[in-house]
């Protein structure tokens, strides 16, 4: 092989590699990102705010209200009746809330659920279990519970309970909330919770919170705030829907915005990530693919150098017959190969980068198991392949058309 | 047959008419001082260039309005080429550019290899089959280009100064190989020359002088 054609090759190998390298990083960033998101929160539930737009209208023109786009029972009817929804609650939240868990006090903030469809939400509890339908006073504690975050000026201190909540399953523990009344004066309202699970971490809210009955959230927030909830005529501001799997995610979610709701799930966060990443990977691929392109030059010229080198060849075979086309493929043929070839060990070349690269960072960045800052898919190294393959025929067609189009007689006679 | 060339802005009469008929078998000789037009003429039989004006039929086949990609298939199965400067590929050993008329023709490589190997016997260099044709002499080097012509078993072998670069002795050798050829395989063989005692292995005898037919002499 000819020291010009393998420095062609080289210029391919750079090619292909920094377009694998460029876009496994795009995928690496996706791929890791995406994992640590799916990791947080259940893809399979759905929050479903009132529409905020229409609340806005309502309160402004003080007008009658479209009783759809209030999230009341009405509209949790409503909602458990589409297609793929397994289970519907209404949300209610409560600050300010205080326990005292081995002579240490922690804040809460309790999030009350319908217990009736507890069973059919995706909460899973570590140890313990879910409380009964009509257990009132029972609830399940969230992993993160009794560590309590205080900013003391400009550092942050995390304090974290020796005591671990699982600990707790089965105690009763006393919460405390206070109001000020209308005098101005502070009161104070215990309230007994029973411990009956602690839940799994689920990255959302649920962490910091203690989950409780929805009727007794909603009482505690009623002392608290000394005014009856309204319900039909206010709606809850928040309910989760819990739908079969994730293949349904999309189509709910647009039946319940037909429904004027706003609704939030995971699944859009990871579709708007994922165009935002695959534009990421496109621009990233670009850069590689203007080193790609330099290399399909090279190729051109190489193959155009062959073609004056051998001139006197191609005229010999062409007066003992070969046809055009043996001639053009033949030439064809040979830059495929050089891009091929290219190809091929520009694979090697990336895959062994790509796991430098993971181990250099991992080695900065530290972290258990490794880190993931390039990843290639087989689908990228197919591709690679394939487009490697590709430029070099691309980048040969010319330069065999001009050698099979050689006048037979000029080339055997020129030296 | 006309043939002009251009040169520069004017038109160059090369062929200013030639009328031939040449049979099967014949071992004709075109002889003629250089510029005569004998080596234009061998071109344009082979394909090689169009003629301006004029017809060449090869048994049926009417060369003169062939397209380049027929040319090249005609010469594939009818026609062998033998040249002054030998044209074989320098990066080939002599049994690959035997081999390589074969390939094009898309004979299996056993076969191309056994049909080579046959090609290179009749001209006497089968122990030489392996070799590079820098390391083979003038006269060996024609030889694996008759082999190469022969090698399709071509009704016709077009030979411009087959013996122009090889001493006289050489020169007797081969020609005397191109009569054992001519007579015992029946092929027609059209040879340009300058060296009148390549003349006497030929049938008849063909002079030209400037672009026209002086003489055609049967022997």
């Amino acid at each position: 092989m000819k020291f010009r054609t393998i420095l062609t090759i080289i210029g391919v190998v750079i090619g292909t590699s920094s377009i694998i390298v460029m876009v496994s990083i795009g995928n690496g960033a996706q791929k890791s990102i995406t994992d640590e998101l799916s990791g947080i929160g259940s893809v399979t539930t759905l929050q479903v705010y009132q529409d905020l737009s229409s609340m806005g209208m309502t309160s402004m023109g003080g007008g009658k209200t479209d009783d759809k786009t209030i999230l009341n029972d009405d509209a949790i009817k409503d909602l458990k009746k589409i297609d793929g929804v397994v289970a519907v609650t209404p949300v209610v939240n409560l600050n300010g809330g205080e326990i005292e868990v081995d002579r240490e006090q922690y804040g809460v903030s309790l999030m009350g659920v319908d217990y009736a469809v507890l069973e059919d939400m995706r909460y899973v509890t570590t140890s313990g279990k879910k409380p009964g339908a009509n257990d009132e006073n029972s609830v399940i504690l969230g992993k993160d519970v009794l560590t309590s975050i205080t900013y003391t000026g400009a550092s942050t201190q995390l304090t974290e309970s020796e005591v671990n909540p699982e600990d707790l399953i089965g105690q009763n523990i006393t919460m405390t909330i206070k109001r000020t009344n209308a005098n101005g004066e502070e009161e104070m309202k215990t309230q007994k919770l029973k411990v009956t699970g602690v839940l799994e971490a689920t990255g959302g809210n649920e962490d910091y919170s203690i989950i409780a009955n929805y009727n007794l959230v909603t009482e505690l927030n009623e002392w608290q705030t000394g005014r009856k909830a309204n319900v039909k005529k206010q709606g809850y501001t928040q309910a989760l829907v819990t739908v079969e799997d994730s293949s349904v995610v999309n189509a709910v979610t647009t039946e319940v915005e037909a429904m004027q709701f706003t609704v939030f799930s995971m699944q859009q966060i990871l579709d708007s990530m994922g165009s935002v990443f695959q534009m990421l990977q496109i621009l990233l691929g670009g850069i590689g693919g203007v080193a790609l392109l330099v290399a399909c030059i090279g190729i051109v010229n190489t193959m155009t150098m062959s073609i004056y080198e051998r001139t006197k060849e191609i005229g010999i075979m062409k007066v003992i017959g070969a046809s055009i086309s043996d001639i053009r493929n033949m030439f064809i043929a040979e830059s495929t190969m050089i891009g091929l070839i290219g190809g091929l060990v520009g694979i090697v070349i990336s895959l062994v980068l790509s796991v430098l690269i993971n181990l250099i960072a991992g080695f900065f960045i530290g972290g258990e198991g490794g880190v993931t800052i390039s990843f290639i898919t087989p689908g990228l190294v197919i591709f690679a392949l394939v487009f490697s393959a590709l430029v070099g025929l691309l980048s040969g067609v010319r330069p065999a058309i001009k050698a099979a189009n050689l006048s037979s007689l000029d080339a055997i006679r020129s030296e | 047959m006309y043939k002009d060339f251009k040169l520069g802005k004017e038109d160059i009469n090369i062929l200013k008419g030639i009328n031939l008929d040449i049979e099967q078998g014949e071992m004709v000789a075109l002889l003629g001082p250089s510029g005569s037009g004998k080596s234009t003429f061998l071109n344009v039989l082979g394909g090689l260039v169009p003629p301006t004006s004029g017809d060449i039929m090869i048994r049926d086949y009417r060369i003169s309005e062939m397209t380049e990609n027929e040319l090249c298939l005609f010469r594939r199965e009818h026609l062998g080429f033998i040249f002054q400067s030998y044209n074989l590929i320098s990066t080939m050993t002599a049994m690959e550019n035997v081999a390589l008329a074969l390939t094009f023709a898309g004979v299996k490589k056993e076969i191309r290899r056994e049909r080579a190997i046959e090609a290179l016997e009749v001209v006497g260099l089968v122990d030489r089959m392996g070799h590079k044709p820098s390391e083979l002499s003038g006269g060996q080097q024609q030889r694996v280009s008759i082999a190469r012509a022969l090698v399709n078993h071509p009704e016709i072998i077009l030979a411009d100064e087959p013996t122009g670069n090889l001493d006289s002795k050489t020169s007797a050798d081969i020609m005397e190989m191109i009569y054992r050829l001519n007579r015992e395989e029946n092929q027609t063989f059209v040879i340009v020359t300058h060296d009148p005692d390549t003349t006497k292995y030929c049938t008849k005898v063909i002079h030209m002088r400037d672009g026209l037919i002086e003489s055609e002499v049967n022997q």
